[in-house]
């Protein structure tokens, strides 16, 4: 959390170390801070989001992407979007960016060290599910992880290095989808749902980490209903505008609670007690 | 204007506004009230609150239609044979008010042998409405004992606009819904004292308060006041001054507070005509798309920055004062003009707004009463005031129409200037949208109003961009025979199969690239609302 | 000490005087053009304060103005960017004739800016200041603080507080400062007796009894709670809102804002925050133009929950103070109390 209140929303200059092309819309930036002293007592929890400032812009949430063990590094992953991001896209190695943050609730790690975990993402989603895998891999996560992955064409496929290292994991299945094929996809095509159903999960071992659009969220959340798996094991991103990040000016505001503060991670359990638009579809 | 100059000798508003609160029926043909006035939808609402019943006449499905207890569809540019259909049941159903016409109107038996002509299945073809939605408004308007109709530019902006509105007057004076307290006919206008500017003869041919130019005791008193001789000829409309071309009649131009680049017709017309002139002057409060092809831009002081008065839609003259002195080298609008006279070699020697006033109050009857120790701390006074001890009009006409008898103007339908085709197959309808303001010279500065309407969007029905294979936010080309234009589409049944609408806010996106430059022969008013367009994907 | 002093009308002036000494004056002031607004008093002798007509404005502009500047940047080259804070004076302020709905909004302002994360701003200028209420004797034409239960006469919350008592103020003091202003300036205060206090409940019971408005917020509130809030009354009051944010403007409680950019050159600029209201919908709409919530259908439902639903869950009392600002101002006929009406039109 930012040093004092005089800066709480006063963000601090960023360099980009470089810039990761991860498909046409989507670019993963690395990032520190100028301020050396800063940038090593910085830390952060997989989940969590910065608030990215760029001249004349203004600012905008993203989520990191990176793990925290890497110290020293921040990588955030932007889809062009608006303004911001479209300005953003346009930045290369040595340009400096705004930061404040981290911000938000993580996911809750401590639950997932003992758990076979299951991993959905569609598109950008898989930022911050990412930042998660690493995190575990890197602490040693002994049991099952599977990840499944679903884009919309294979050269939409992003952070395909992850991947490729993720599929060569010895306790990893890694199963990628496409909803159009290209010349020369082999692999699945269709619904990440569709991978779901074959896939073998103990629902009462597994803690399932969902992120991407609301009608792949709805579709897996459907699928692990009906296999048993509670609510309670079944974790989300959420994604609204936002301005402060902090928790006052309440333009994330989803029902009674703000997405930059009581999330943006949330329990199934959780979001089932608020009108959630995502989730009636 | 034109139109209720000659059927009730007046063109303004008959009504306050607060009056639309206590009608019984509101019949609202051409305005998208809400969100272009909201002052006066808050009005209709009450008077919805307190059971008045609304007649909406629109193309399209606005927020207002959707509340509406009638909405009649009509097809754009069909205003005429709609109004005539309902006279028509009018009278056969026996609902017109023989004694008000008999006592305040003439001309009747022209309307009525024409109306008795007309047939009303081919008026029902023609609009694109059945029969019977038709006949309910008739009725619902026709029995009413107060009932106001209020229009705006989807009346005016069209080649028949003049005889649309002397339709409008038709309805309104055959069922006596007229020269009382909350009943009467309300032209809504476009914008913030524009009625001031016509108030005060900023039109072709009339000085302040409506005198003729070519009536020589108006033309006398005004040469006496300000010793010089004026002419008897009516000047240039809008029109012919910013589309005259390159061979145009003028040879300079002083435009203030306004943007034609963007606000008038066929652009590129507009554009050339001001390239071509020898000077061109400009004043505004920033650079315009206009003032950007100005010789010479003089900054104009904002509305915080004046005193004055501003006259709006129900005739009311209002104070504004000056909350802080003019930024920069900025100057008001009345300075810019002294000084520039002066330097010209006739000098106004004006101490302040308020002595201005007193010449207006002196050479314009209307404005005969109204001073600025009478506007100040009050809501004001709406004309015609005559004196200072009159307490101002709030509604029109009482005992008789400004012309002594209201006069009956029989229309016929004119079809618009420009209908789809083949090649053109969608009909563009161009209007404005709640959050931003003209051509956006001072809302596009707000952060706030640009983040609830940044850009320009094609309202397209769904039926349609499914057709042309367009999802919402795509964006599409849309071409005229004028000019094409780039802009983002947006899905909605608001718009009939076949129609677009879209707004003139965005110089990103100039839509009078391919408005039609024909107008109506009496007002001279652009057709805006209508014009044939091809669309496709980009 | 004693706890309740007479203040005579009198000696209100000169007490004033003195206080404007070593604290800037904002009072309800009624101005040239016959408005009643709080507004900073440069001259007392120049001024009329007015304490029979509602301020048309609340104390949320002093303490979270329209606009301001959080901090200036500037962005000479693309791999610089720098943040300069600006910290404006705030110079110790009184606040005087503040009613029990602007000071509960005070106090309300409080919780939002202050209890989890400090707003720095808000915290420069609530620092350091005196509130001086007034207990209300005749309810205004559209209050109902009776029924958000903070009005119309307050016990807490207030450095001081006076109630009028015709020729005399009582003057009652619920903070140290207050309990200080009475004992630095003893020579205005007199101790109050029996019949002082028996005159100040009078004036309560009477005052109780003169709202005009009868607003069932507490069934509001429950139907809230319950869910029992039909889908027709939030589809009729967001069509009819017309979308002009007067209500959350002139709401003393309404303190969602917007963060943007004001480019002063090609390469500065300012980070302002201004206010912003969770009827447009711009305030949802996401970056691509996805919006979480339907305007037309649904715009207006954030307000009255957040207010009513939300706020009394958290805290356990709603976040409108009954003021009636927003009926008077509101446009379109959806303000809080045709809400409430509609919502609770059957089953009083």
């Amino acid at each position: 959390m930012p040093s004092s209140s005089q800066d709480l929303y006063q963000p601090k200059p960023a360099e980009i170390r470089e810039v990761i092309e991860e498909n046409s819309q989507i670019k993963t930036f690395d990032l520190s801070f100028v301020d050396r002293e800063y940038n090593d007592g910085f830390s952060y929890e997989p989940g969590q989001f910065m608030m990215v400032s760029i001249p004349h812009c203004g600012e905008a949430p993203i989520s990191v992407s990176s793990t925290p063990l890497n110290g020293g590094t921040i990588h955030l992953s932007v889809r062009r979007a608006g303004k911001l991001t479209e300005v953003m896209h346009e930045m290369k190695r040595g340009d400096v960016v705004g930061l404040r943050g981290p911000y938000g609730r993580p996911f809750p790690m401590a639950s997932l060290s003992a758990k076979d975990l299951l991993f959905v993402a569609g598109g950008i989603g898989l930022a911050p599910l990412r930042s998660v895998i690493n995190t575990c891999l890197a602490a040693g996560h002994e049991r099952r992880i599977t990840i499944l992955y679903g884009s919309r064409t294979p050269s939409d496929i992003a952070f395909k290095e992850d991947l490729a290292s993720w599929g060569q994991t010895k306790n990893v299945t890694c199963l990628l989808t496409v909803d159009r094929a290209e010349p020369g996809w082999e692999g699945e095509v269709g619904l990440v749902t569709a991978l779901l159903a074959h896939c073998s999960l103990d629902p009462h071992e597994t803690k399932a980490l969902l992120c991407g659009p609301p009608m792949m969220i709805r579709a897996v959340l459907a699928q692990l209903a009906d296999r048993g798996f509670a609510d309670g094991d079944i974790i989300t991103t959420m994604e609204r505008h936002m301005k402060c990040g902090v928790g006052i000016c309440r333009h994330c505001h989803m029902d009674d609670k703000l997405v930059c503060k009581d999330g943006p991670v949330f329990t199934l359990e959780e979001l089932k007690q608020l009108k959630v638009m995502e989730l009636q579809g | 204007m034109a139109g209720l100059a000659t059927t009730f000798g007046s063109g303004a508003m008959t009504n306050s506004i607060n009056e639309i609160e206590n009608a019984q029926v509101m019949l609202v043909i051409g305005s998208n009230t809400s969100e272009a006035h909201p002052q006066v939808a808050r009005r209709m609402f009450t008077a919805m609150d307190r059971g008045a019943r609304l007649i909406v006449i629109d193309p399209r499905r606005t927020l207002l239609a959707q509340r509406a207890d009638i909405h009649l569809a009509i097809r754009p540019g069909t205003d005429i044979p709609l109004l005539n259909a309902m006279m028509r049941i009018i009278l056969d159903e026996n609902l017109a008010d023989d004694l008000f016409i008999e006592m305040r109107t003439e001309n009747f038996y022209e309307l009525r042998d024409m109306l008795f002509r007309l047939d009303l299945e081919e008026a029902a073809r023609i609009t694109g409405v059945e029969l019977a939605s038709i006949r309910a408004a008739a009725r619902l308007y026709g029995r009413a004992q107060k009932a106001v109709i209020c229009y705006c530019l989807g009346i005016t902006q069209h080649v028949c606009g003049t005889g649309n509105v002397q339709s409008i007057a038709n309805l309104a004076m055959m069922t006596g819904n007229v020269e009382k307290e909350d009943t009467g006919v309300d032209p809504l206008r476009g914008q913030n004292n524009v009625q001031g500017a016509c108030d005060m003869g900023a039109l072709p041919n009339v000085f302040p308060s409506y005198q003729q130019v070519d009536i020589d005791d108006f033309r006398e008193k005004f040469e006496r006041a300000w010793h010089v001789s004026l002419s008897p000829r009516p000047g240039l409309t809008l029109m012919e001054m910013t589309h005259g071309g390159k061979n145009g009649p003028l040879k300079a131009m002083f435009i203030m507070g306004e943007n034609p680049v963007l606000s008038d017709p066929v652009m590129s017309r507009v554009e050339e005509t001001l390239d071509n002139l020898e000077f061109l002057l400009v004043a505004d409060i920033f650079l315009t798309e206009t003032a950007r092809r100005a010789h010479v831009v003089l900054p104009a002081a904002s509305f915080a920055e004046k005193t004055g008065t501003f006259t709006n839609s129900e005739r009311r003259v209002q104070m504004v004062r000056r909350v802080i002195p003019p930024l920069g080298q900025s100057r008001t609008d009345a300075d810019i003009i002294m000084d520039l006279s002066a330097r010209l070699g006739y000098v106004m020697d004006y101490e302040s707004p308020a002595e201005i006033m007193e010449e207006i109050a002196m050479l314009a009857p209307i404005y005969g009463g109204m001073h600025h120790d009478r506007l100040e701390n009050s809501w004001g006074l709406q004309w015609p005031c005559w004196d200072r001890e009159h307490g101002g009009t709030p509604f029109l006409h009482k005992y008789y129409f400004t012309r002594g008898k209201g006069r009956f103007v029989p229309a016929a339908h004119e079809p618009p200037a420009e209908l789809p085709d083949d090649d053109y197959p969608f009909l563009l309808i161009t209007g404005r949208i709640y959050h931003q303001y003209h051509t956006g010279t001072m809302s596009r500065h707000s952060v706030l109003l640009s983040r609830e309407a940044g850009e320009a969007l094609l309202q397209l029905h769904p039926e349609d961009g499914r057709r042309l294979g367009v999802r919402g936010g795509e964006m599409v080309r849309m071409r005229s025979r004028r000019g094409e234009v780039r802009v983002k589409a947006q899905l909605t049944e608001t718009v009939k199969a076949g129609e677009v609408y879209t707004t003139f806010h965005f110089s990103e996106m100039p839509v009078n690239l391919l408005t039609v430059s024909a107008k109506d022969h009496f007002s001279q008013c652009p057709e805006y609302k209508i014009c044939a367009v091809h669309l496709e994907k980009v | 000490m004693p706890d309740k002093y007479i203040l005579k009308k009198d000696h209100l002036l000169p007490l004033l005087r003195k206080l404007k000494k070593t604290h800037r004056l904002i009072a309800p002031v009624r101005n040239r053009h016959g408005d009643t607004l709080f507004a900073g008093i440069d001259n007392l002798d120049e001024v009329r304060i007015d304490l029979e007509n509602q301020p048309q404005n609340s104390l949320k502009q002093f303490f979270f103005p329209q606009q301001e500047t959080l901090f200036t940047y500037s962005n000479p080259a693309s791999d610089s960017y720098h943040f300069e804070p600006v910290v404006e004076e705030s110079p110790p302020t009184l606040y005087f004739g503040v009613r029990s709905c602007d000071l509960s909004a005070v106090l309300y302002m409080d919780v939002v800016f202050l209890k989890n994360v400090k707003d720095p701003n808000y915290q420069r200028k609530r620092q350091n200041t005196i509130l001086v209420g007034l207990n209300c004797n005749d309810p205004f034409a559209n209050c109902f603080c009776n029924a958000t239960r903070n009005g119309p006469f307050i016990d807490f919350g207030f450095d001081l507080q006076l109630t009028d008592l015709g020729d005399r103020f009582l003057v009652e003091y619920d903070r140290s400062r207050g309990q200080e202003i009475i004992s630095d300036w003893r020579q205005f205060f007199a101790e109050a007796d029996d019949q002082d206090v028996k005159a100040q409940y009078q004036a309560f019971l009477e005052a109780r009894g003169k709202f005009r408005l009868q607003v069932h917020l507490d069934q509001a509130v429950k139907k809230l709670a319950r869910d029992e809030v039909p889908e027709s009354v939030w589809e009729e009051l967001s069509m009819r809102c017309q979308d002009c944010g007067g209500c959350a403007y002139i709401c003393p409680t309404c303190t969602c804002f917007s963060i943007s950019d004001l480019q002063t050159t090609d390469h500065a600029g300012e980070r302002i925050r201004s206010w912003d209201a969770c009827t447009f919908s711009g305030f949802t709409r996401m970056a691509g133009g996805h919006n979480p919530v339907d305007r037309q259908m649904r715009g207006i439902e954030k307000r009255f929950r957040h207010k009513l639903q939300f706020d009394v869950k958290k805290d356990n009392r709603p976040s409108c103070v009954g003021c009636g600002r927003c009926v008077n101002i509101c446009f379109g006929g959806t303000d809080i109390v045709r809400f409430i009406n509609m919502t609770c039109c059957e089953n009083i």
